[in-house]
C-alpha cells in the first residue's frame, strides 16, 4: 500500500518527464521498422506530441527570449527529429544522410557554445568523410535497396522503453540538481526590498515568514555544495536567523545582516554564471592541445595509426585473390 | 544565456536515441551509425561544461573522441566489409551463431522474405608442388 502511495506521489510530482517519455515510447514503438502493425501517422503524432512535451519542460517562463534561445530551439529539435529519423528510417543510405543532418545541428549548438573550431572538425570528418564513406560501402553492398533484415527491428517497444525509462531517470536527476536558477536571485531580490524599510515591524512584515525565507536560502546553499563562498553564505544566513529569533534586535543589527546575506548571495550567483573562455577559439585549443595535452595528443597520432594498419590489414585480404 | 541544463538534456536525449537504435536495428551500418550518434549526445554535453567552467579542457576531450570515432569509422569499415563478402549481407543477426551459450536463437516473426545465402568460407589457394617432408635431424 505505502509502495503504491508512493508511486503515486512520484507521478504526480514529476509527470512533467513522466509524460512525454511515455508519448515517446509509444512514438517509437509505432514508428520502428517491421513488417506489420507500423503506424506512421500514430506514432508521428506521439513524438510530435512528446517533442512539444519536452520542449515545454525546458522552456521556464519568466526567461526573455533572446536569439540564442530561438536558435538554441530550432537546433536541438532538428538534432532531435534527425536522429528520430536516423532510427526509424528502412533505408540505410536515407539513415546515413539523416545523421549528416544530426550533425550539422550539433555544429550549431558547438557555435553556440562558442567552439567554432569544433564545428568545423565535426562538419568536416563526420559529415565529409565517415558519412560519405559509409554510403560508399552501402552503394557497394546493398544495390539493391533495403533488405529482409532493414524491415525488422528487434523488440522495438522493449528497447524504447528502456531507453527512456534511462532518459527519465537523467531527466529527473538533473531537475533535481538545477532547479529554478533564478530561486536564489529571486529570494535576494526580496530580502533587498525589506531592508530599505524604515521600522522594525515595516520589515518584519515584508519578510512575512521568516522561517520560510531561510529554509529556502538554506536548500539553495546545500545544493551548492561545501565551497568557501557557499560556507560564507551559510554563516551569514545562520546569524540572519539568530537574529530574527531573537526579538530584541535592533533595525540597525538586521540590516546589517540582511547587507551580509545579500552580499554572499550575490557572490554564489556570479559563481553560478558560466566564466569567460578565451576569445580566440583556435588559438587557445591549440596552446592547451600542445601544452597540457601533449601526451594525449602523441597518443592519439599513434591510435590513428595503429588503426590504419588494422583496417588495411583486416579489409585488404580479397576474397577473390584467394580462390 | 541557456542554462547548462537544456545543452545537458539535449546530449542525453540523442545518446538515448543512439542506444535506442543500437539495441533494435539489425542493419551493420544503421548500428554503427547510431553509435555515432551516442558519441554525439556525449560531446554537447563536454562542450557545454567546456563553457560553463569557461577553460578549453572539455573541448579537447572533444577533439580526442573525434580522433577515437575516425579510427572507429576505420576499423568498422573494414570489418563489415569482411562480415559482407561472408554472407553478402548486412544483416547482424545472421551471425548470431557468435552469442553467448545457452541462449536462444531469436527467429523472425513472420517468414523471412527471402532464404539468406549460404556462408561463403575463405578457400586456401593450393600452390605449388607437395614438399617432401624428410624428417629432420634434431640436436636438441
Amino acid at each position: 500500500m505505502t509502495l503504491f502511495k508512493d508511486m503515486a506521489a512520484f507521478v504526480a510530482a514529476y509527470w512533467m518527464v513522466l509524460l512525454p517519455m511515455a508519448l515517446a515510447v509509444a512514438a517509437l514503438t509505432w514508428l520502428l521498422p517491421r513488417p506489420r502493425g507500423r503506424s506512421i501517422g500514430r506514432g508521428a503524432a506521439c513524438g510530435l506530441a512528446a517533442l512539444l512535451a519536452g520542449g515545454a519542460l525546458l522552456f521556464r517562463s519568466g526567461r526573455s527570449v533572446t536569439p540564442e534561445t530561438v536558435l538554441f530551439y530550432a537546433f536541438a529539435g532538428m538534432a532531435i527529429l534527425g536522429g528520430v529519423f536516423l532510427i526509424v528510417q528502412r533505408n540505410p543510405a536515407r539513415a546515413a544522410i539523416s545523421f549528416a543532418v544530426v550533425v550539422m545541428n550539433v555544429g550549431g549548438i558547438f557555435l553556440l557554445q562558442a567552439a567554432p573550431f569544433l564545428m568545423a572538425a565535426t562538419l568536416i570528418i563526420y559529415a565529409g568523410a565517415i558519412i560519405v564513406t559509409f554510403l560508399f560501402v552501402l552503394m557497394l553492398a546493398q544495390q539493391t535497396g533495403f533488405s529482409n533484415a532493414d524491415d525488422r527491428s528487434r523488440e522495438p517497444f522493449l528497447a524504447a522503453f528502456a531507453g527512456f525509462m534511462l532518459l527519465g531517470v537523467l531527466l529527473i536527476g538533473l531537475l533535481r540538481s538545477y532547479p529554478e536558477s533564478q530561486t536564489l536571485a529571486r529570494t535576494i531580490e526580496r530580502l533587498e526590498s525589506t531592508r530599505d524599510q524604515a521600522s522594525l515591524q515595516e520589515i518584519r512584515s515584508r519578510l512575512g515568514d521568516s522561517t520560510e525565507i531561510v529554509r529556502l536560502l538554506r536548500h539553495e546553499a546545500m545544493r551548492r555544495g561545501g565551497s568557501s563562498r557557499v560556507i560564507d553564505f551559510e554563516n551569514a544566513v545562520i546569524d540572519l536567523e539568530a537574529v530574527l529569533g531573537s526579538g530584541q534586535a535592533g533595525v540597525e543589527q538586521i540590516r546589517l545582516r540582511i547587507d551580509e546575506v545579500c552580499q554572499a548571495g550575490h557572490a554564489l550567483i556570479r559563481q553560478d554564471e558560466p566564466k569567460p573562455l578565451p576569445a580566440a577559439n583556435t588559438k587557445a585549443l591549440g596552446l592547451s592541445l600542445f601544452s597540457e595535452h601533449l601526451f594525449a595528443v602523441e597518443m592519439g597520432g599513434t591510435l590513428l595509426l595503429v588503426a590504419t594498419i588494422g583496417a588495411i590489414a583486416i579489409a585488404g585480404r580479397r576474397a577473390e585473390a584467394t580462390t | 544565456m541557456m542554462p547548462l541544463a537544456n545543452y545537458l538534456v539535449l546530449g542525453a536525449v540523442l545518446f538515448v536515441l543512439g542506444a535506442i537504435g543500437f539495441l533494435t536495428r539489425r542493419n551493420l551500418i544503421i548500428m554503427f551509425l547510431c553509435a555515432e550518434l551516442m558519441l554525439q549526445g556525449v560531446t554537447i554535453n563536454l562542450v557545454a561544461f567546456a563553457r560553463q567552467h569557461g577553460n578549453m579542457t572539455g573541448q579537447v576531450f572533444t577533439l580526442f573522441i573525434l580522433t577515437v570515432a575516425a579510427c572507429e569509422a576505420a576499423l568498422a569499415l573494414a570489418l563489415i566489409l569482411m562480415l559482407y563478402r561472408r554472407r553478402k549481407s548486412l544483416d547482424v543477426s545472421l551471425w548470431q551463431d557468435l552469442r553467448e551459450p545457452g541462449l536462444d536463437s531469436s527467429v523472425d516473426a513472420d517468414a523471412p522474405l527471402e532464404e539468406p545465402l549460404p556462408e561463403s568460407l575463405p578457400k586456401l589457394t593450393p600452390a605449388g608442388l607437395e614438399p617432401d617432408q624428410t624428417p629432420e635431424d634434431t640436436y636438441v
